[in-house]
This record gives C-alpha cells, structure tokens and sequence, in this order.
C-alpha cells in the first residue's frame, strides 16, 4: 500500500503561486465556454430573433438584435398559408422515425455481429464498415441515387428511409459493438448452459442490457435524419414529398427574394422536437458515446 | 447425474497448444478440483466439459455417451463463473428461473423449486432484489442457487470464491461442499489456491502448461507427488527442495551434501535407480526439526532468513547454501533471522526427484 504524505496548507497564503494559477486557470476555463456558448447559441439567438421580425426588418442592411416590431406573421404564414408545412412535417417525422427504427435494429444485429462473432473475416469487416462511415455523403449520393432508381425508389419515402439507413448503420453498429462489448461474457454463458439459443439470449439477455445504446442509436439516427439536406434534394423531385429541410429551403428561396423571416420561422418550429429530444435523453447519449471505455459496469 | 471421461483431449488456439493428451475420469457424485497455476489450462479444460469451447481434438463423454458435438444447454450441466454471470436486469429469483423456464416447466413447479433452494442457501429474503443490490457473498449464493436450481447431472464452478474476501472464502467453501452432498451431481471446481483443492476435493487434479501433472486424492498428492511441480505446488509453506548426491554403501544408501548424510530407507533407497548418482531432495517443513546444536547425521546447517509467526506456531525460512528449506518450529523455540541453525531429518520423509525432468523416485 502507498501512503502519500499530507501536508496541510500554509496558512494566510491564499494569494500564493499555486493559488493563482488556479485563479487564472478558472478564469480562462470561463472564457472558453463562454466563447463555445456564444459560437452554438448565437445562430439559434438569430433564428429566434429573425423569425419574430417583419419582412422588412429581416433583411435590412444595418440588422437589429431585437425586433423593433415583434410579429408573430412569419408563425402565422407557416400555418395558413397555401405552404405544404403539414406534409413536410409529416414527411420528416415518417423518414426519420422509420430510418430510426429500422437502423436501431440493423445495428443492433450487425453490432453484435461484430463483437460476439466469431467469423474469420471479422476484423476487416469491421473496419470495412469505419471506412464506409468515414465517406462523405456526397461520395455516397451518386452511386445511391443509381441504386435506388433501378430499385424504382426514387422520389418515394422508402428510398429516402434507404438513403438515411445507408449512412447510419456503420456508425450505428460501432456505436452497439461499444455497448456490447461491455456486457460481460458470463452473462451470455450463463443463459447458454441454461439452454438458451443464440437469439434469444441477443433479446432476452443482451438488448435489454443495452437499452441506452438502442436509445442513442435511435436518437443520433433520427437526429441525423431529420436533420439531412442533400438526401432529399437529391432523391425527392415533387414537393408533397418533401422533408423539412429541404421543403423550407424550396419553398422560402426564390430566384430573386429569400423570405428569411418565415424560414426562420420554420426553422424554429423544425428545431424544437429536436431540442426536446436531444435533452430528453442526453444522459444517456452521453453514457452512449462513452460505452465500452470503462469496464464492470 | 454422470460419469465424465476426457480422452486425449487438446484444446489449440490458433498455433498454441493450450491443452494436450488430457485424458481423465470422473466419477458419479465425485467432486474434482482442477488446480494449477495461471495459463495451466484448467478453466479451459471446465469449459470443455461445459460445451462452452470447442475441443481441437480428443473425446469428452458423459457416462457413455459422445458429447463432442452435444451442445452446453442439452448437456445437463450447471456453472458457476467466476464473475457470477448473474442476469443484471432480473430479480434473484427470475435469475434462478430462467432456466427452468427454458425447460417449460409449469410455473407452480418452477416457483417451488427456487424457494426450496433459496431456503437451503438462504438467500430467500433477497429473491425480489437485482443482483446489483446484493453483497458480492449474497451473489456468489444466488449464482450458486441458480446452478442448483436446475438439479443438473454435472456442476461446474470455474474459480467461485476468488472474488470473495479471505473469511467468507472459508465460511462458503463449507456452503459448497453442503450444496453438493444435498445434490450429489458430479462437479468439478475449478482453483488455483492449493488450500481450496486440498480442502474441497475427493480428488485433485494437478494442470500446468496445459498437460495433466497428477491426479489423486489429497492425501495421495501430498504424500506421493508424482514430480517436483506438484510436490512444490501442493502444501503450505512449499516443500523445499536440495541437490544432494546418492551415495551406496554397504550399510545402505545415503544422500550426502557438504558432509552431511541422510541415511535412506530400504524402500525409499530402491526407488532410485542405480545409475544415477545426483538427485533432487525436497522435505516438507513439518519433516524438518530445527536445532541449535547436533552431531545427528542427518542435520544441515544455515542461516534464518525469514521467520512467519503463525500464533502456535512459526514457520522459519533456512538458507542452505543458496537453497531455501522451510521448518516448522514450536512457538517456544524463539529464532530470530540471522542466526544460524540446524536442521535434521528424517530419510523417511524425504523425496526424491530426478534432477531434469524432476519425476519423483519413490
């Protein structure tokens, strides 16, 4: 056993060097953050401001931080006006949600896969799948797009759940690995010699001791998912059957006038299930994405 | 309930021989400890029986039937791991159920079987709690309770008490044995403490680099190793061991080192063959006397270098002309280290093992 030496602080030296330090260590630790915050909330701040200003004040040329004349017209237009809002929201909850589902089931198996098989081909095969996550998008997009109009799903919501699920499941199923790799061998051979099958030790035993992973691969999938720009522009041509992102960007940009005020607005209102989500579970996420570094939980 | 039988058994990671030429029998009702130390192959070898690891050649049969490709949940055997494997999201007593579930069993059935082993490891009062709520002995019972539970042919426990402090260690070795004799399953307990084995086992089985070195009753293993591993491994403190040469009289045979002369048995003497002139001694420390002044024949003299108070009694660790002897001494006999000693023995405790391949004569 070490036995580290304690010695008691000297007395009437708060303003000693170590102390100081630490002042200044403080006080540069709350600059940093505040910088970091000012960087994620100030476009959110914009989005606020801009959505509650009229047509004129949102593009004038010596912008104002508050709105001199709050109006709640840009929320209003969003609902009454002849735009497919509804069918846009519709849209994205069912891609999203459907992208979620389906990659938090496929990352599961194929994450399982990766950290209980015993398969030769392994190792390559997992990092096979970083690499295809480490692709950009529009790399991807392409070769999709050909994939899916042979498939005859272009310009329909499946294909788009396709396109999602395509750059979710490699990170999805490293996310799982991580998770799986925590829970302990024992447990599984424990349920093997009371003389259960593979499966339905990976759903009665293994799943529910990952619940947090499944809700953080649903999540960071959904988010993702809703979230995504190129996918829909690229794979949905008729604007019924458009997402949020995309729709808003379709419908508020024009050849020669961008309506900011209402895209602000529809960006706020697209925003906010999002927000509820993320802090609704980001305990969990954050357990999530630290999965695996730890061991005996 | 089963007979297991190991023929030839070899278990081979990649290029590594892990196992080999494991042949072995197990009795009905018997309870066998594998022991050795770590990397000697003994949990694998339990994981063989379980069906949990694939051999890479050799047979395993329970009672006469081949289970070679008979998988872990249709061979009838319990285990208990060495890290409890409890199901962390289920109660005591779904844990304890869940594979009598599997079995289909009714559910009163099923409830009567976990409260009557819950009562007899009692850990009744605890069967609504998660694992995580109980104490590491109150697991170790549940992880106990939940082999049981299944009344299986064979009971298998790979290392259950390492996690657990030194006094509870003892308290469940007692629970253990209980279980078993209420049970009667053949089981087979996986150690690498040689006290566990001694104490625990009708017969033990002695592992090191994969190849079984003995296996006999504890008594048998203490009295007769079969080479010097064994006879260093099994025994607290460890047999001490000594070069000394085989000298043939025609008074008898002596082994002499440095003048002195430990006359040999008839019995013992024979054992040696005649062409061999150098052997290795080892003396358990209870068959060592220490003495302050004697002319004895048999009697060797060092330095003290440790000396291990044990209340009754103390153990000194003798310096022998770089050779380290251990004796056991009366607590009246007060030795401090440094002091020089003598050591006497009697040659019809001592053995004798071949200097190379270190394979008992006697």
């Amino acid at each position: 056993m070490t036995v580290t030496p304690v010695t008691a602080p000297p007395q009437g030296l708060n303003t000693s060097a170590p102390a100081r330090r630490r002042r200044r260590g403080k006080i540069g630790r709350t600059i940093a953050i505040a910088v970091a915050l000012f960087f994620a909330l100030a476009p959110l701040y914009w989005m606020v401001s801009t959505s509650l200003k009229p047509g004129i004040e949102a593009t004038r040329r010596d912008p104002t931080m508050l709105p001199n004349d709050v109006t709640a017209e840009n929320y209003q237009k969003l609902f009454s006006e002849n735009l497919p809002f509804g069918s846009f929201a519709v849209n994205s909850i069912v891609t999203a949600l459907a992208a979620a589902v389906i990659s938090v089931l496929l990352s599961a198996l194929g994450g399982y896969a990766l950290s209980r098989g015993t398969f030769r081909l392994r190792e390559p095969i997992s990092y096979l799948v970083l690499i295809a996550q480490m692709l950009p998008l529009v790399v991807l997009l392409g070769p999709l797009y050909l994939l899916l109009l042979n498939a005859e799903l272009v310009n329909t919501l499946p294909g788009l759940v396709v396109g999602y699920i395509s750059f979710a499941v490699p990170f999805g199923m490293w996310l799982m690995k991580g998770f799986f790799d925590a829970v302990p061998r024992e447990v599984e051979e424990a349920a093997r010699v009371d003389g259960y099958p593979r499966w339905q030790i990976l759903f009665r035993v293994v799943l529910p001791l990952t619940v947090p992973g499944l809700f953080t691969t649903g999540t960071f999938v959904f988010i993702e998912s809703w979230n995504n720009l190129i996918y829909p522009l690229t794979l949905i041509n008729t604007i019924d059957k458009q997402t949020l992102p995309a729709g808003l960007i379709l419908s508020f940009t024009g050849q020669f006038k961008t309506d900011w005020g209402g895209m602000m607005a529809a960006s706020v209102v697209t925003t906010l299930p999002l927000l509820v989500a993320f802090f609704a579970i980001q305990r969990s996420m954050v357990r999530g994405l630290t999965a695996g570094a730890v061991a005996g939980e | 309930m089963a007979r297991i039988s190991l023929r030839d058994v070899e278990k081979r990671y990649t290029s590594e021989l892990v196992l080999r030429d494991c042949d072995l029998d197990i009795d009905d009702h018997e309870f066998v400890v594998l022991v050795g130390p770590s990397g000697s192959g003994k949990t694998t070898l339990l994981r063989i029986i379980a069906g949990l690891e694939p051999l890479s050649g050799g047979e395993v049969y329970f009672d006469d039937t081949l289970v070679n490709d008979v998988d872990v949940g249709d061979r009838d055997v319990a285990m208990v791991f060495q890290n409890y494997g409890l199901y962390p999201h289920m109660s005591v007593y779904e844990n304890m159920a869940f594979g009598l579930k599997r079995r289909g069993l009714p559910k009163d059935q099923i409830e009567t079987q976990v409260n009557r082993t819950a009562d007899l490891l009692g850990i009744e009062p605890m069967l609504k709690r998660r694992p995580k709520q109980l104490s590491g002995g109150q697991r170790q019972r549940v992880a106990l309770g939940r082999a049981i539970v299944r009344d299986p042919a064979v009971f298998l426990l790979d290392e259950p008490l390492s996690n657990l402090d030194a006094h509870l260690r003892v308290q469940m070795r007692a629970e253990i044995l209980k279980v078993h004799r209420t049970v009667s399953a053949t089981a087979v307990y996986v150690t690498h403490d040689q006290i566990e084995a001694l104490t625990m086992g009708d017969r033990i089985v002695v592992m090191r680099d994969g190849l079984i070195q003995q296996v006999g009753t504890p008594e048998d293993l203490y009295d007769n190793p079969a080479n010097r591993f064994v006879a260093g491994f099994i025994g607290t403190p460890a047999m001490g061991f000594t070069r000394c040469t085989v000298q043939r009289t025609e008074q008898g045979t002596e082994l002499t080192r440095n003048g002195v002369r430990i006359p040999l048995p008839q019995h013992r003497a024979a054992a040696i063959p005649p062409d061999v002139d150098v052997v290795d001694v080892g003396l358990r420390p209870e068959r060592l006397m220490l003495q302050r002044q004697s002319d004895d024949l048999g009697t060797v003299s060092g330095v003290v270098q440790m000396v291990e108070q044990l209340g009754a009694e103390y153990y000194v660790y003798v310096d022998v002309d770089g050779d380290l002897l251990t004796a056991r001494a009366p607590r009246d006999q007060r030795v401090h280290v440094d002091d020089k000693v003598r050591l006497s023995t009697d040659g019809a405790f001592v053995h004798t093992f071949d200097t190379e391949s270190g394979v008992a004569y006697a």
